[in-house]
């Protein structure tokens, strides 16, 4: 790894280590393996949010031109936002694209993704499925999203409804996540989400 | 790239640290308006990818980037820095200003240049003096050389190549000019000035010659002679259109009014030794040309020059 890119990722390591929102439990990294070109990230489900109560897992891996080029992070963590991709994980955010600064850190970037989650831009989707969902029905967008937060990142809410349905076709021999998406996809109509997996 | 922030003794103030590699400034240069500063690598290095500061993304240019206040280059010279070398046993610590100057002399740089003292003399990294073999040095010396040597060789035959070629041209040129410029007075100054020219870088090749008995001079030299001194101006690149004429004047029948006759040679022998002579190699004779003598009197002179032939005295 170049010496830049070290040197700057042990700092920041430190810098997010010792900051306050560690402290307030919101954020937090860990190394990955011992040369510092990969990251295990976590931010917390932000209050007023369907996250809320959730911890979010992220890949970060630093490429060998850090800081000039922004880090590679993905959420490992399953999730229902319109910018992030319900399958890959892969994050719509300009900074880790063309607006990224060099004197932005992991820490700037754990916050931004943080602010992702509570001010979502369906305008500019990674997942057109869940941003379309978001404009047109924002209350079974909602109720998704907590769902996902409840089953994926340890979120409070059971939504007992959903878990039904789930098992239904469970029951008929599907895989629990598959089932979800499909459900998640059309409205937790399951009628519709049968047809789609079974066609 | 900035210095480790783990090599410096003391709290390092966050302002003197680059945002980019957060290292402590190294050659820092600032942006125009925020007045962000950065290592100068740095900030070339991220410039030449976006054009903007890499804190608030302004945009900026490479053009506009400035030094920084006086005042921070001040306080980043205090700081006290280990050596580079400390891994290699180097304990000083120094003022950041004052690094540059103590790693080009440390000892414990293992880079440090010594000089082979086994009898080859090369100049050689401190670390690799252990493994170093002076023959097998030497040879890969001597084969670089070789080879350099080869294509010297080689550039310079092409290069005669060259020259033979451009000369054959200039000749067919000058042939070209003389038929011109008979018919066209243009051409005939411009032909007279490179006929000036050229006998006047011809004199320049040649050196200096010292007449030390001008008693000797021959006035009626015979015609083998004259035949013999003749080829030698053509080996030494007399100019074929003054060649004739500066023969013929080598007899006392063309001589000035100053030197036509015993009389007047007599009267005018003490300016003699303000004729500026060239040689003319292996002979006993010199040239002396009119371009070379415009500080001689009219009647000591005569155009384009004269060969003096002597008997002997010529250094
Ligand atoms: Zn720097
Ligand atoms: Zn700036
Ligand atoms: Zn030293
Ligand atoms: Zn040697």
């Amino acid at each position: 790894m170049a010496n830049i890119a070290a040197q700057r990722i042990k700092r920041e390591f430190k810098e997010v280590i010792k900051s306050e929102e560690v402290a307030k439990c919101a954020i937090k990294v860990e190394l990955v393996n011992d040369n510092y070109t990969e990251l295990k990230g976590e931010i917390a489900g932000p209050p007023d949010t369907p996250y809320e109560g959730g911890n979010f897992v992220l890949e970060i891996r630093v490429p060998e031109t850090y800081p000039f080029n922004p880090p590679k992070v993905r959420f490992i963590t399953k999730i229902w936002h319109p910018n992030i991709s319900s399958v890959t994980g892969a994050i719509c955010l300009d900074i880790l694209k063309d607006q990224w600064a060099a004197a932005m850190t992991l820490r700037t970037v754990l916050l931004s993704l943080q602010a992702l989650l509570s001010a979502a831009e369906p305008d500019d989707p990674q997942d057109a499925v869940v941003a379309k969902q978001f404009k047109e029905n924002i209350d079974m967008f909602q109720m998704t999203a907590r769902h996902w937060t409840n089953v994926y990142a340890g979120g409070p809410h059971i939504n007992t409804e959903f878990n039904e349905k789930i098992k239904r076709l469970q029951d008929m021999g599907v895989d629990d996540h598959q089932a979800r998406v499909a459900l998640s996809s059309y409205n937790w109509d399951l009628e519709r989400a049968t047809e789609q997996l079974f066609s | 790239m900035g210095f480790e922030l783990n090599r410096f003794q003391g709290e390092v103030d966050e302002e003197l640290i680059c945002p980019i590699c957060s290292g402590v400034l190294e050659d820092p240069l600032q942006a125009p308006v925020c007045e962000h500063a950065f290592c100068k690598t740095c900030i070339h290095e991220w410039i030449s990818r976006q054009p903007t500061c890499p804190v608030d993304r302004q945009h900026i240019t490479s053009a506009q980037l400035r030094q920084v206040p006086r005042i921070l280059r001040n306080l980043l010279s205090r700081l006290s820095i280990n050596c580079d070398n400390a891994q290699y046993g180097c304990n000083r610590t120094l003022k950041l200003d004052t690094l540059t100057s103590h790693l080009e002399e440390c000892e414990y740089n293992p880079k440090r240049p010594l000089p082979c003292e086994q009898g080859c003399g090369l100049i050689i990294p401190k670390d690799e003096l252990k493994d170093h073999n002076c023959v097998k040095e030497l040879r890969t010396l001597i084969s670089k050389q070789q080879q350099k040597f080869n294509d010297f060789q080689q550039e310079l035959t092409e290069q005669r190549f060259i020259i033979n070629e451009q000369k054959r041209e200039l000749q067919l040129l000058k042939d070209f000019m003389r038929a011109m410029r008979i018919s066209n007075p243009a051409m005939r100054a411009i032909a007279d000035a490179m006929e000036r020219d050229e006998v006047l870088r011809w004199s320049n090749s040649l050196t200096r010659a010292r007449v030390t008995r001008w008693g000797g001079m021959i006035s009626t030299p015979d015609e083998v002679l004259q035949l013999i001194i003749k080829r030698t101006l053509s080996e030494v690149g007399c100019p074929s259109h003054i060649i004739d004429d500066l023969m013929e004047n080598c007899h006392e029948r063309r001589w000035p009014p100053g030197l036509c006759s015993l009389e007047t040679r007599q009267n005018n022998r003490r300016h003699y030794e303000n004729y500026v002579c060239k040689r003319v190699p292996g002979k006993q004779a010199v040239l002396v040309l009119s371009c070379d003598n415009t500080h001689m009197s009219e009647d000591m002179m005569v155009e384009p020059g004269l060969v003096m032939i002597f008997a002997h005295g010529i250094e």
